[in-house]
């Protein structure tokens, strides 16, 4: 009797269970997919009944109250009827992306923050066709291939950029004897040295970048370098298709002299970002160097009293060869799976509009690469921008094959190697960079031969042609 | 019988269901794309054993092996005797035995990321609360990095024996109350003190618990990545990279500019180098210790 209860309520218990994963298999949770005229008279109001719904991810949260904000406007007044549904997705918004579309429940419009592999993934869908010629003439000049474009074919569209400075305490650098930042890499080193013999009893130090991981090295050295080379960035020489990190030799030289001079802060080696940021608001740091999310940083998560500004980044003779390198990764793209691609279009024709754009900048929420915007909006209401507003000394450089040539190193990738002898002073620099650049180059070479790149030899590339091309020179 | 059968299959099932799902499944996948180059888009291109041949040249990699086992080792060396040491205090019949277990027990049920986060707080170099007490007593004159290069990895055993200790010290506990209590009667009466108690008695008892617990001590260990990766993910240039961690930038690289390229088939190969390891170690630690199944 007792068995014949257990086995009752095991099937009862079991039935139930597969019933849950069956029902949890098969339901889409609408992680995007469209639903078209979705209504049900139950569950939805008859406003929105005939509503035709789209999906938008994004991972951006610094404007997410702003965009949350547009997006219910238009929800409210296009004569579309298009309906919007606008999803955050919080970290690992890459692998969130993969799974979506792996279960078929990708949304219609994304944010597209990692543009190759997006379309070689098949994720996107070309935006000539969904997009007329006017509208994408706005964005003449600044469509660079593997970046926006792959094989001619447009697949999302600029908007922001980060630009690069170096951000300097004023007090201090004053106190030091310093009337204005630093033109020349050997200056930026003395004004380090300086700042740091003044503050050092204080715990100030003239220096910093965050070792914890690679952008320690690519922070200061993709800015500078960029800025002193008439022909690579990221290591990469475009002219002759190959790596040379011999570009960086000048400026991991003159961190390793603030390193050894004892004016990189101490801690340096496992610093991360927020709290090299967090030292900067006390007044602890003379000098860093970092892009155009630092005036809203010092505005709301670090507000601040001390006096800091930024300039453009030293190069190693004071002389702008190249331009400064604007990270302007794409924005919106339209999923190639899309049931709904013309109302997704709509949307991002809504979103590019003058108007919208322009509140945009004007709010403070990021520096546009558009000309359109950059020409007409008013100065954004954000403390320290100044010095980051485009100068006719930044520019969207093209895209190098450094990601896909990674995955084919063998061996420590740049950065590592270019920490180590920063911290350590080991391994002699000439050979590294020698190796460096055999190991890239073997690595580039499979890269090719698989297929796995496009990117070539352009040997008319000149960065100094970059210059003017976001703002009048 | 044919009712209990039925019974039997369904209460099976959905662990059946999940297993293969969630473990059976990516492992063969995994299989199958260590002889593929593959980046997760475009067609996988078959190399043969290229996966393995490019990881028996990769310094990298092995530096990360070497990484582990200085780790694993460090974690096993301190949690181990310290875990039997506190059980062994904490199964006497001490007043609060109850508490002070809960309390040493308690860092098993954190979150191992969270609790990083916490210890970074603690050891970082600027504000971190052990150096603002280092200074304030006069011990040192300048923040020490406790995550730089030269002592991040004596941190993060630190931090995972901090992690494990309470979890094996548990398990000794119920190794120990498996011992009977005749056997310590009848050595008393013969005049043992607790040292001799320790080494003639409770660790030769413990046999086969002493062999599992230090199996999954070690296997546990060599797996450890989750705290490294929020502490110092895998640096100052790759001093505490271990091969667990490794193997996750191949499958999700970490990045500051966006832009990742996946390397699933170099990455499944180190995938299952790294497993073929963790169970030589393992094989080898059971070989080697199968005299403690003959004590008890």
């Amino acid at each position: 009797m007792k068995r014949t209860f257990g086995n009752k309520y095991a099937f009862t218990l079991c039935g139930l269970l597969i019933l849950a994963l069956l029902m949890a298999a098969c339901s889409s949770a609408n992680g995007g997919e469209s639903e078209a005229n979705a209504g049900n008279g139950d569950e939805q109001s008859g406003a929105t009944q005939d509503k035709l719904k789209i999906s938008y991810w994004t991972m951006d949260r610094h404007d997410m109250d702003y965009m949350q904000q547009k997006v219910d406007e238009y929800n409210a007044t296009n004569t579309d009827n298009i309906e919007v549904e606008m999803k955050v997705m919080a970290d690992n918004y890459n692998q969130a992306v993969d799974v979506a579309f792996a279960s078929n429940q990708a949304p219609d419009v994304l944010k597209v923050n990692d543009f190759q592999t997006y379309v070689n993934k098949g994720y996107l869908a070309s935006l000539d066709e969904l997009l007329d010629a006017e509208f994408l003439a706005q964005f003449d000049g600044l469509l660079a291939e593997n970046v926006y474009k792959l094989n001619g074919k447009v697949y999302t569209l600029p908007n922001t950029g980060q630009y690069w400075r170096l951000l300097y305490n004023v007090d201090l650098m004053e106190q030091a004897g310093f009337s204005e930042p630093p033109k020349t890499l050997d200056e930026m080193v003395d004004a380090a040295k300086k700042i740091t013999e003044i503050g050092k009893s204080e715990g100030i130090y003239g220096f910093a970048s965050n070792f914890k991981n690679g952008s320690g090295f690519t922070r200061p050295a993709y800015a500078s370098g960029s800025l002193d080379s008439e022909t690579s960035h990221e290591g990469y020489n475009y002219q002759t298709g190959e790596f040379d990190f011999g570009m960086y030799r000048d400026v991991v030289e003159a961190l390793r002299r603030i390193k050894t001079d004892g004016s990189m802060i101490p801690g340096a080696e496992s610093l991360d970002i927020d709290p090299l940021r967090a030292q900067f608001a006390q007044g602890k740091i003379g000098m860093y160097i970092n892009h155009s999310s630092e005036p809203a940083v010092y505005t709301s998560q670090f507000p601040t009293d001390i006096r800091w500004a930024s300039a453009l980044v030293p190069t190693s003779d004071g002389v702008i060869d190249g331009a400064s390198w604007v990270n302007a990764g794409g924005y919106l793209g339209i999923s190639a799976n899309s049931a709904n691609k013309e109302a997704a279009a709509k949307f991002i024709k809504y979103v590019y509009s003058q108007e919208l754009r322009n509140d945009y900048q004007e709010k403070g929420l990021g520096l546009s690469v558009l000309p359109f915007v950059n020409e007409s909006a008013g100065k954004p209401e954000l403390a320290g921008i100044d010095g980051f507003l485009p100068t006719q000394y930044d520019g969207i450089y093209p895209a190098t094959p450094i990601s896909i040539t990674e995955t084919k190193l063998e061996g420590k990738k740049a950065a590592d190697v270019f920490i180590q002898y920063i911290l350590t002073g080991s391994p002699d620099l000439d050979a590294a960079i020698g190796d460096l650049n055999d190991q890239y180059a073997k690595a580039l070479a499979a890269a090719r031969a698989e297929g796995l790149t496009n990117i070539e030899a352009d040997p008319s590339f000149n960065a100094g042609n970059l210059q003017g091309s976001l703002a009048a020179k | 019988m044919h009712k209990n059968r039925l019974g039997a299959y369904l209460f099976s099932f959905p662990s059946f269901f999940l297993t293969a799902a969630l473990g059976i499944y990516p492992i063969v996948w995994a299989l199958r794309y260590m002889f593929y180059d593959y980046q997760g888009y475009g067609e996988p291109r078959l190399i043969g054993f290229g996966n393995f041949a490019r990881l028996a040249r990769d310094a990298e990699f092995w530096q990360s092996v070497a990484n582990t086992f200085v780790y694993a080792g460090g974690k096993l060396v301190i949690t181990l005797p310290l875990s039997l040491i506190l059980a062994v205090i904490l199964n006497r019949k001490l007043k609060g035995r109850h508490l002070f277990r809960a309390v040493v027990f308690l860092p098993t049920i954190f979150s191992a990321s969270v609790m990083s986060i916490v210890f970074y707080l603690i050891f970082n170099s600027y504000n971190g609360i052990l150096n603002q007490y280092l200074l304030e007593l006069q011990l040192v004159s300048v923040p020490v990095d406790w995550l730089g290069a030269s002592k991040a990895m004596l941190t993060i055993v630190i931090i995972a024996v901090w992690g494990a200790v309470g979890n094996y010290m548990l398990l000794f506990i119920a190794g120990l109350q498996s011992i009977p209590e005749e056997v310590y009667e009848a050595a008393s009466l013969d005049g043992v003190n607790p040292a001799q108690r320790l080494w003639y008695i409770t660790i030769p008892m413990l046999g086969p618990v002493l062999q599992m617990i230090v199996m999954l001590a070690i296997t546990t260990s060599l797996k450890g990545y989750e705290s490294i990766m929020v502490l110092t993910e895998g640096g100052p240039f790759g001093k505490t990279e271990v091969m667990y961690l490794y193997l996750y930038k191949l499958f999700f690289p970490l990045t500051t500019t966006g832009t990742s390229v996946q390397n699933i088939g170099y990455g499944s190969a180190v995938g299952f180098t790294t497993a073929v390891i963790v169970g030589l170690v393992t094989w080898l630690y059971f070989w080697m210790s199968r005299k403690l199944n003959n004590l008890y």
